[in-house]
């Protein structure tokens, strides 16, 4: 029999529902939800055209409420039955306090409430959550104020950020990366509306859901040029949801481009794809289907099997099976991918390699 | 691994419904297609596990489409994944609409009075 892995989680959508929201939110705004029926306009013209549009139709709550929305419903079919150790929440993005295109006072408001909420109903209920800092960064100060406010909370490892229309590399930004510095925070980044090019949409859900990587691959390169982490030594960035498979390709061209435009970005210590071997990390969902030797060779391309890390994005379509999404790799590759290297990332996350026979993943 | 066994009743599925069951300890899928056949898949889909039964029998975009022009037919003989949507043709032996080489494991099947019957 297989020994034991201990599977990290790196992406798992928590949903909340308005009228959950209402008991966390101050007024005016409760009262905008509760008597005005207020809702976050969204605008994706498609849908992923199955039984339950972007979500797993099994994952929908068996009394009719929407995937992800309950705890024990997720225990069941996610944690327990594949045995996480760990999982990491990442929001349902809906509503989305960081990609409200205007009334921030309201996007402010609403990061607090689901703040409170996901940590009352989520990661104080069940030990192997951790949790992501919802904040609405187009209001910088605000962000920042909302980060000392839960930031020191013991099972909140990242601030969410959406990859949206805001390039957050933008020194305008760093107070925020300067108050997840302090406390321990890693940024999270996650692909939201209209994340492929700026203010439109592609014509077909699917030339949208194959080039979200380009949308990846613009913050991460904003991010490193602007020089993030060299102002901020011990932050990473955590790109979820935009797959692992141009990785090579990226490291290739900023540094091809450094050798040649490096006088433009003085302050770049570091070869472009060293720092990115250092800081950034990239959720390995939604993978491709790869042989075992494309997989070993675009690690090799890489120069290191530290930089990625599993994540099944539950309770969504594209879902990422822990047991047949990537090819099977050999046992101490097994334990980076699927949990060491998220690990490693997050300084938050208990760190010990523990026993691999308690409560783990048969992988 | 048993040779034959009964399955469900023909009342247990309307046409262009589906529902799970159990051929010994294979829990399989079986399909009634809006004309009133019966089919039997492994309840499993060959991407990455999905539990088929969660799914939907639909009909389906064809390759007889133009660019900005649909043409939908199958209606009801198409087995679609609950996670991907990966598509399967419940009458052509469950083969994948985007890859004909792959299809769903499948079973014989046949009726004897009120009996749906699998086997080998
Ligand atoms: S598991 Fe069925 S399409 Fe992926």
């Amino acid at each position: 029999m297989p020994k034991k892995i201990p599977l990290v989680d790196t992406d798992i959508h928590e949903r909340v529902q308005y009228q959950e929201l209402l008991e966390y939110l101050d007024e005016p705004f409760k009262h905008y939800i509760q008597n005005c029926h207020w809702i976050q306009e969204k605008h994706m013209p498609y849908t992923q055209p199955s039984v339950a549009g972007v979500d797993r139709a099994d994952a929908v709550i068996p009394d009719g409420r929407p995937a992800g929305s309950d705890l024990s419903f997720m225990q069941e079919q996610l944690l327990d039955d594949v045995g996480h150790k760990f999982g990491i929440l990442t929001g349902a993005l809906d509503p989305s306090p960081s990609s409200m295109h205007g009334w921030y006072e309201m996007a402010a408001a609403l990061a607090s409430a689901y703040n409170d909420w996901q940590i009352d109903k989520w990661l104080e209920k069940d030990e192997r959550l951790y949790g992501s800092v919802h904040v609405a960064a187009q209001d910088r100060d605000e962000a920042v104020r909302e980060i000392e406010r839960v930031g020191s909370h013991p099972k909140m490892v990242q601030v969410l950020l959406p990859i949206d229309d805001i390039m957050w590399g933008d020194p305008y930004y760093h107070p925020v990366f300067e108050a997840a510095e302090k406390h321990n925070l890693m940024i999270g980044m996650h692909h939201n509306e209209p994340p492929v090019y700026y203010g439109k949409w592609p014509r077909y859900f699917i030339e949208w859901h194959t080039l979200i990587p380009t949308a990846h691959m613009k913050q991460v390169t904003n991010m490193i040029f602007n020089g993030v982490f060299e102002k901020f030594p011990n932050l990473g960035l955590m790109m979820i949801e935009g797959g692992f498979t141009f990785i090579p390709h990226m490291m290739w061209k900023m540094d091809q481009q450094f050798r040649d435009l490096r006088h433009e970005v003085p302050w770049l210590k570091r070869k472009p794809s060293d720092i990115m071997k250092k800081h950034v990390r990239f959720c390995t969902q939604p993978s491709e289907e790869l042989s075992k030797k494309d997989f070993m060779s675009l690690l090799e391309q890489m120069g290191t099997d530290e930089m990625i890390c599993f994540a099944t994005d539950y309770p969504h379509w594209d879902y990422d099976s822990p047991h047949r999404a990537l090819p099977n790799l050999d046992r101490e590759l097994k334990e980076k991918i699927y949990g060491e290297n998220a690990k490693k990332f997050y300084p938050k996350i208990p760190n010990s390699r523990e026993r691999y026979d308690e409560g783990t993943s048969r992988l | 691994m048993m040779k034959e066994q009964v399955v469900c009743k023909t009342t247990d599925i309307q046409p262009g419904e589906m529902m799970e069951s159990f051929f010994g300890k294979q829990n399989v899928l079986i399909c009634r297609t809006p004309d009133g056949e019966f089919y039997a898949f492994m309840n499993q889909c060959n991407h990455q596990g999905a539990p088929l039964d969660k799914g939907m029998m639909c009909g389906a975009t064809t390759e007889h489409s133009k660019p900005g022009e649909y043409h939908y037919c199958h209606k009801g003989e198409i087995l679609r994944c609950p996670w991907h949507g990966r598509e399967f043709d419940i009458k052509n032996e469950g083969r994948m609409l985007a890859n004909p080489d792959k299809k769903l494991p499948s079973f014989k099947v046949r009726v004897e009075g009120v009996e749906v019957i699998i086997y080998k």
